[in-house]
Formats: C-alpha cells, sequence, structure tokens
C-alpha cells in the first residue's frame, strides 16, 4: 500500500491548507506509476500529483475539500 | 501559476482525463515530438509554462531552443515566427491576451495573413498564433476581450475556438499541421485551471494518441427540435446548462458549438436553423459588426422564411468589460441572459 501525500507547497509554512482541486481519475481506477492523479492548490499556486506507484487508486478526499499540507489524500493497493 | 513534474504520456493507446489545458499541452507536445520543425515563443511559455498553463512542462522536455521565452516585444516575435514559417518551420507564437493585438496587428493582418496570396501562392506562413480570450473573472476592459470576430473578419487567417478538452487537442493538432496560418484562441474559463471559477465540463477523456478535429466542422453539443443556440467557446457551456434547465420543462435546445470561424460552418447552422426554426446566437465578444450579425445572414442569405421568429442576439452590447463583479456578469452572456432569449424567440 502507497499514500499519496498533498504536496508542500509553502515550506515556510508546514500548517498551510491547500485544496484538490481535480481528480483525473475515479475511485477505484487502475493507475500506472507516474500516471497524473491531481492538481492541488496552496494559495494560488497549483502543483501536479502524480501516482508513486501503480495499482488501484482509492481517492480519500473529494474535489474542492481543504487538507493540510502533508495530508494523505489517497492510497494505491 | 502550476509547476509539474509528471511526464507526458506519449506513444499509447486508449483515453486518459484531462484538462482542457493539459490538452492543449498534450496535442503541442505529440507534435513537437513527432516534427523537428514545430516550435513554440512567446512571453512567459517557457519556465512558467504560460499564464493559463498553454505549454506547461514543454521547456523541461525540449529545452530553450524549441521553447522559447521573449522579450515583452509581440511585433519582434510574431515577425520572427512569420519569417521562420515562409522558411518551412511550423512555428506557434503565443500573444499573452488577444487584447494585446493592438501592439502586433501589422505583423498578423498585413504579413502572416496576406503574404501568401502576395505571393501567388507561392509563399506558404504554416504558423500558429495562440492566445488567451474572454472574461468573465474581474480581468477589467484590456484583458477580457474575445476579439475573435475582429480576426476572423481580417482575410487569410483560419480562426478556431475550442471549447473542450477533446476539441482543445484535436484542433491544434489540426491547427499545426495547417499550412494555413490558423489563430488557436483559448478561453481562460475553459482550461480548467485550478485557480480559476470551476468548470466541470473543462476537465474530460481525450484519446491518448494524436488525432484531428476537421477546422471548419461545427459540432452538436446538445440535440434538440425547438430552437437553435448558436455559439462557440466558454458559451457553450453556459448554453448546455440552459438546455438541460429547459429540457425539464419539454423544451429542446440545439446547441451548436462552432468551434472555428473561418472558415465557418454555415452548413450546420442552416441543418439546425431548418429544423428548429428559430435562431438565438450567443457571442462573448462584441453585439455590432460581429459573429452574431454573421450567423444570422448565413440564414438571411439563404432563405429568410427558415425563420419563424426574429433572431435573438446575446453578446456584450458594445461596452468596454467592466471590472465590478455585477457589472461584468451584466454584459458577458451569461446563462440568465441565454434563458431569456431562449424563451424570447419562442414566445415561451
Amino acid at each position: 500500500m502507497t499514500d499519496v501525500v498533498f504536496p508542500t507547497l509553502a515550506k515556510e509554512r508546514p500548517e498551510a491548507e491547500g485544496v484538490v482541486s481535480t481528480w483525473f481519475v475515479d475511485d477505484g481506477a487502475t493507475v500506472a506509476a507516474g500516471q497524473l492523479l491531481a492538481e492541488v492548490m496552496v494559495d494560488k499556486a497549483a502543483v501536479e500529483v502524480s501516482a508513486p506507484a501503480a495499482g488501484v487508486v482509492h481517492l480519500l478526499v473529494a474535489e474542492e475539500d481543504t487538507v493540510t499540507q502533508g495530508a494523505v489524500i489517497a492510497r494505491i493497493t | 501559476m502550476t509547476l509539474t513534474e509528471a511526464p507526458v504520456t506519449a506513444g499509447q493507446t486508449g483515453s486518459h482525463r484531462l484538462s482542457t489545458a493539459k490538452a492543449m499541452v498534450e496535442a503541442i507536445d505529440l507534435e513537437m515530438e513527432r516534427d523537428p520543425s514545430v516550435f513554440y515563443l512567446g512571453e512567459d511559455v517557457g519556465k512558467y509554462g504560460g499564464i493559463f498553463s498553454s505549454t506547461l512542462g514543454l521547456l523541461d522536455k525540449y529545452g530553450p531552443s524549441r521553447i522559447i521565452d521573449t522579450p515583452i516585444s509581440e511585433t519582434g516575435f510574431i515577425g520572427l515566427a512569420i519569417g521562420a514559417a515562409t522558411e518551412g518551420m511550423r512555428p506557434i507564437a503565443e500573444l499573452m491576451f488577444a487584447d494585446f493585438m493592438g501592439v502586433c496587428l501589422d505583423q498578423i493582418y498585413n504579413h502572416m495573413a496576406k503574404i501568401h496570396f502576395e505571393s501567388g501562392g507561392n509563399v506558404k506562413v504554416p504558423m500558429v498564433l495562440t492566445t488567451a480570450v474572454g472574461g468573465g473573472y474581474g480581468d477589467a476592459a484590456q484583458h477580457s476581450q474575445c476579439l475573435w470576430g475582429t480576426f476572423a473578419h481580417l482575410p487569410g487567417m483560419k480562426v478556431v475556438v475550442p471549447s473542450n478538452p477533446f476539441d482543445a487537442k484535436g484542433l491544434m493538432t489540426a491547427a499545426i499541421r495547417d499550412d494555413n496560418p490558423v489563430v488557436y484562441m483559448f478561453h481562460k474559463g475553459v482550461m480548467g485551471l485550478p485557480w480559476m471559477a470551476k468548470n466541470p465540463r473543462s476537465i474530460a477523456d481525450v484519446p491518448i494518441e494524436a488525432y484531428e478535429v476537421p477546422i471548419g466542422e461545427a459540432r452538436v453539443a446538445n440535440e434538440g427540435d425547438d430552437v437553435t443556440v448558436v455559439t462557440l467557446s466558454l458559451s457553450v457551456h453556459h448554453a448546455l446548462d440552459v438546455a438541460e434547465k429547459l429540457a425539464g420543462e419539454g423544451i429542446g435546445v440545439e446547441v451548436i458549438d462552432l468551434r472555428s470561424l473561418v472558415p465557418l460552418d454555415r452548413e450546420a447552422i442552416l441543418r439546425s436553423v431548418g429544423k428548429t426554426g428559430h435562431l438565438v446566437v450567443v457571442d462573448e465578444d462584441y453585439l455590432s459588426f460581429g459573429l452574431s450579425g454573421e450567423v444570422a445572414a448565413t440564414i438571411t442569405d439563404h432563405d429568410p422564411s427558415m425563420l419563424r421568429a426574429p433572431v435573438a442576439r446575446v453578446a456584450n452590447p458594445g461596452i468596454p468589460v467592466p471590472y465590478a463583479r455585477s457589472l461584468e456578469y451584466a454584459v458577458l452572456p451569461r446563462p440568465d441572459r441565454i434563458e431569456a432569449a431562449v424563451r424570447k424567440v419562442l414566445g415561451a
């Protein structure tokens, strides 16, 4: 099992919150390592999140949800 | 601003979900991979990835000799692209906002658009001019215009306006491969950018491999029997919202997404109005002397008796786009104005 974490965009403020803007995969989808999973944003800076491993992805937060940087937003099994 | 680490997928079959911006980038990537004569230049298109993410990730893959950051010198770098195109390259030049056309229009309409004709067809200008258009996000009078009617009015350029990821990729591929200058106008509100207003239709599955959407073919975005809404770009999404709402009342709204202004798919307009007898034109550009009048004339030039009611036009009434949100929404073709126009032509 591999965690997909919300990247730390505001490095000087590790407790900063961000938004999962877009999921590019559905819950339960089979993904390849390196595949684009999501676009997330802190303040107005956005970053892509890609799959750290191949497998079946389980989404743990919904689009537009606010989470703290470093939070687990999906798991790949 | 968006940072990217993921490689752009290529050489595969099947489909994957992309935003309109990523679909546009994927088309450019696949053509650059296939054809070494393709390169991209403009302001902030390199390290920044395009102010509206039109080139995100391409600098890392192709380097600064093919993804070229330029100074703020539109006449200079568009002229450079024209020269390169006449010598056999396939440049893509980005005019950051269509609103800035004024500083470089001579290069565009007197040179890019006319060289082929002035040379008796002996010199081709196979370039793409990309540019961001449209309002609705508080960027005011000098950064919110569409101006596609102006480009389309001036002869010698094809003008394409994608509204969704599939068309963004297919029209970009077709534009790059086209031997004519093509102006590719992307509305910021359809790009699927995280920092813009959420637009569900700006994220969709697109084929992974390269494909073309033919330039000059409109698409029936929604079928209906009662009224035809001819529109393009972000207004397609608003028209589809109205069509979904009115379907609940038993009103069938056919939505035509033009996708290209030049060539204009007049047959698609005639076919649909021939069925419905009612026409609403929705155009985010200025009302007067523009696309909405051209679409209406397409009917009246052919057979005015096709219309069972006068044409309604929903457009910017001809004033600079205001900054204040309430005023901005009042001049843009928002769903409320589109719905009112549909009801008016139907007397419903």
